[in-house]
């Protein structure tokens, strides 16, 4: 998209870009500085003494988002320059940081570090002023970016772009149902309703929600529209079946399979698995026996149904698209996202299997193979005899866990649910488990499979 | 929504009523006007609440159905008009009820007995009649005792003479042979399974596309010494999807082909000469030279094809035969060529 141009032409068509972003930028936060001021929401949140005068000047939140504003204006203004040493960009120093944090052990730990802060801490983080920071933080992150060519290069592309706008909404829709949910938790604390049971004024399907949903209908259809000739979909040279992209991607609503398709022979990763999780997800009415929590926003009623559901939504599901979209780069390796996607980057990643590492590396020996020639019987004892270990960690995984899960962690559980149920709700625990545990197996021990049989096509 | 000042049913109700009692018959006035009198006050607290609230209650005093009225009116000459109008309000009312969730089905009982008071009159005075009646005609039914005494002279104007579309089908379209129903009907299958067959035939068609579908499964590639040690030659991947490598494989130099499919899930991989190794770019599987897998998921080896010595002295390859590592088939003597 960028190829041939020169550095300033780039920095150009970046800049006729950043400024009206930037613009935009300044009118979010005054509008909110004024919509805070004019409905009377202003709050002093702390006064800074003037130096000599001994009168000291409140600052409240509208003045903060003024601040904001004027500074994203500045920002628009250098970026409007299209002076390249004026441009404000991401620091050097910052990107080979960022760079370096993107291997996948750290992405994929720091994500569920992150989901783990913001869930502990999510009393502080709902706070309206925290969230808008965080927000103007992440749009600002998105524009100091844009000046690098990789960064643009990946996000700019019209695939892409779906991606971005998928985190900020997640972004904001994920603060507004925690936001609500803290809310009513404080509130069912004292012993007052949740705030849906305050306006459950039942409306009429015609006119309310018929129109509701006509508007929202032709205003998608306008934004689509928009959004197609604005963006138009990237065309590839015509299909060669001896000729595959490099990287080859999936559409980004599957990026995430893919991702799994990496750590996972074909038929688990896109057979099993995805299956798996539409039969859990129609399981979860019968497995879900908690009563309470239906109608309103809550966490505390339901801790248990919303750590499960966010962890597989947004951890092994969101993770893995932007994971896919942003960071997997030719011959599926890993790239920074100010990282030159390299055709010829070399990365170790010489794997072994379970059976390999049992056989070779531990006890000196070859691998068991039946002699040439022998029966089917004998072949399979063989292939049982090489992938013992495998075989028993995995039976033990999802045979011997669950009761020591119903004993210890999840009595409680198993007690109200019943063996059945609570043993379905195990196993399909300990499947969505076996996702991230292979990732790290893989990135850190460099594990390809546990139980390896390539002559049956069952690995896993 | 439901704060708009609206009629309400009941006042809508009432204003018919009002309406009708004037223009009627001076005995009926009295017990119309009784009912017309009355509505307006309970009309107001039911246009505030829900449309639903505005029917009236079984045995509420004051709030008479129409059929009510209708009784009311029909016995009106022989007076006592309270105690007709108290009776038929009790059966009709919980009748009414069900129906009267939507204001299209209260305000049905309101128009249809004017159409035909004279026929549920006359249905009215037959003993006995099974099956669901109207409100009308159970009001009637009530009411006749005292009507019929006053009223005998009563009699329902002939019918009209039923138009040729109402008459039963048998008298009007007996001209019709049935023969001809039965041609219609062969004609129709025939079509339909013209039709279909043709469509079938050109589903099938589809299935055959006017293209070779097939790289050819059996070709040459030159002499064997076109392909010098350590070397892949990957000038017959665009035409055949192999490889042609020259290597050492378990202390054997062997020259083989390798099929361009990954063992993994079906892409392409490329060779990287820099990197000594076959990459697949969808999901990053790594094959070493000579096919081994080491990186990524790939769960075996490439595949080879059959590689011979054609009589004219070049190599000749058959992708049709395939041998996997994983099987132990390497050591076929036709999978590769030593050089």
């Amino acid at each position: 998209m960028t190829h041939g141009l020169t550095d300033a032409q780039f920095i150009d068509k970046v800049a006729s870009f950043l400024w009206p972003y930037y613009i935009v930028l300044a009118l979010m936060n005054g509008v909110a500085a004024l919509y805070l001021w004019r409905t009377g929401q202003m709050k002093t949140w702390f006064s800074l003494p003037v130096p000599g005068s001994g009168k000291s000047v409140p600052i409240s939140n509208v003045v903060a988002w003024v601040v904001a504003a004027v500074g994203f204006v500045l920002l628009a203004a250098f970026a409007g320059n299209s002076n390249v040493s004026w441009m404000p960009s991401m620091p050097l120093s910052w990107q080979e940081a960022i760079n370096q944090a993107s291997g996948p052990v750290m992405y994929s730990l720091g994500t569920t570090v992150g989901l783990i802060v913001l869930f502990i801490f999510r009393r502080f983080f709902v706070t309206p002023a925290i969230a808008w920071t965080i927000w103007n933080l992440m749009l600002l992150f998105l524009g100091l970016s844009m000046t690098d060519r990789d960064f643009f290069e990946i996000i700019a592309k019209p695939d892409n772009v779906p991606i971005v706008m998928l985190v900020l909404l997640l972004s904001f829709f994920t603060w507004l149902a925690t936001y609500r949910a803290v809310i009513n938790d404080d509130r069912m604390d004292r012993g007052e309703p949740p705030l849906e049971k305050l306006d459950n004024e039942k409306v009429l399907v015609w006119p309310d929600l018929v129109y509701t949903e006509l508007i929202c209908m032709i205003a998608l259809t306008a934004f689509l529209i928009f959004w197609a000739i604005a963006l138009p979909a990237p065309l590839e040279e015509p299909a060669s079946s001896v000729k595959t992209p490099n990287p080859s991607k999936a559409p980004w609503y599957f990026l995430g399979l893919q991702e799994m398709l990496v750590y996972f022979d074909p038929w688990m990763a896109g057979i099993v698995l995805p299956v798996t999780v539409v039969i859990g997800l129609m399981a979860i009415p019968y497995l879900d026996f908690n009563r309470e929590g239906n109608g309103y926003y809550t966490i505390k009623q339901r801790k248990f149904s919303y750590i499960v559901f966010q962890f597989g939504f947004l951890e092994m599901w969101i993770t893995l698209i932007v994971l896919g979209t942003l960071l997997r780069g030719p011959n599926w390796n890993f790239f920074g996202p100010y990282e030159q996607w390299d055709a010829h980057k070399v990365e170790a990643l010489a794997n072994v299997n379970l059976s390999e590492w049992f056989w070779r590396d531990l006890l000196g020996k070859s691998l068991p193979t039946a002699p040439a020639g022998s029966n089917l019987p004998t072949q399979i004892g063989f292939i049982g005899l090489r992938e013992w270990l495998g075989i028993a960690l995995v039976l033990g995984y999802f045979i011997a866990l669950p009761p020591i899960m119903a004993l210890t962690v999840f009595r409680r559980y198993y007690q109200k649910m019943g063996f059945i149920r609570f043993m379905l709700m195990a196993n399909l625990l300990l499947l969505m488990a076996s996702l991230p545990i292979k990732m790290v197996l893989r990135w850190v021990v460099q594990l390809k499979y546990l139980i390896a049989i390539p002559e049956f096509f069952l690995n896993f | 929504m439901a704060d708009k000042k609206k009629m309400s049913v009941a006042d809508m109700l009432a204003a018919a009523r009002k309406t009708d009692s004037e223009g009627d018959s001076a005995p009926a006035k009295d017990a119309a006007e009784e009912v017309a009198s009355t509505p307006p006050a309970d009309a107001k607290p039911a246009a505030k609440s829900s449309p639903a609230k505005s029917v009236p209650k079984p045995g509420s005093p004051g709030r008479p159905s129409v059929a009510d009225m209708l009784a009311a009116a029909r016995a009106g000459k022989s007076a006592d008009a309270g105690s007709v109008e108290k009776a038929p309000a009790k059966k009709a009312a919980p009748k009414a009820k069900p129906a009267a969730k939507a204001e299209k089905k209260t305000s049905k009982p309101a128009t249809t007995p004017e159409r035909d008071t004279a026929s549920i009159l006359a249905a009215a005075r037959k003993p006995e009649r099974s099956g669901p009646m109207s409100k009308a005609e159970a009001a009637a039914k009530t009411a006749v005792p005292t009507a019929a005494r006053a009223k005998p002279a009563i009699v329902a104007p002939p019918m009209p003479v039923k138009p040729d579309y109402a008459k039963p089908k048998k008298a009007r379209a007996k001209a019709a042979p049935i023969e001809e129903r039965r041609t219609m009907m062969k004609v129709g299958f025939w079509a339909v399974g013209i039709v279909t067959a043709v469509w079938g035939g050109a589903v099938t068609a589809f299935m055959f596309p006017n293209v070779l579908r097939e790289l050819p499964s059996k070709f040459k590639v030159g002499p064997p010494d076109a392909f010098p040690p350590g070397q892949v030659q990957t000038k017959f991947k665009a035409q055949y999807g192999v490889w042609v490598v020259n290597t050492e494989y378990r202390g054997k130099q062997e020259l083989f082909a390798l099929k361009s499919v990954c063992t993994h899930l079906g892409c392409t991989p490329s060779w990287l000469e820099a990197e000594q190794k076959f990459k697949c770019p969808c999901h990053g599987s790594g094959f070493y030279i000579d096919g081994i897998n080491f990186e990524g998921p790939a769960p075996r080896p490439l595949e080879r094809c059959a590689i011979s010595v054609a009589s004219d002295g070049q190599v000749e390859i058959d992708k049709n035969i395939t041998y996997q590592e994983e099987m132990g088939q390497w050591s076929d003597p036709t999978c590769f060529i030593s050089v």
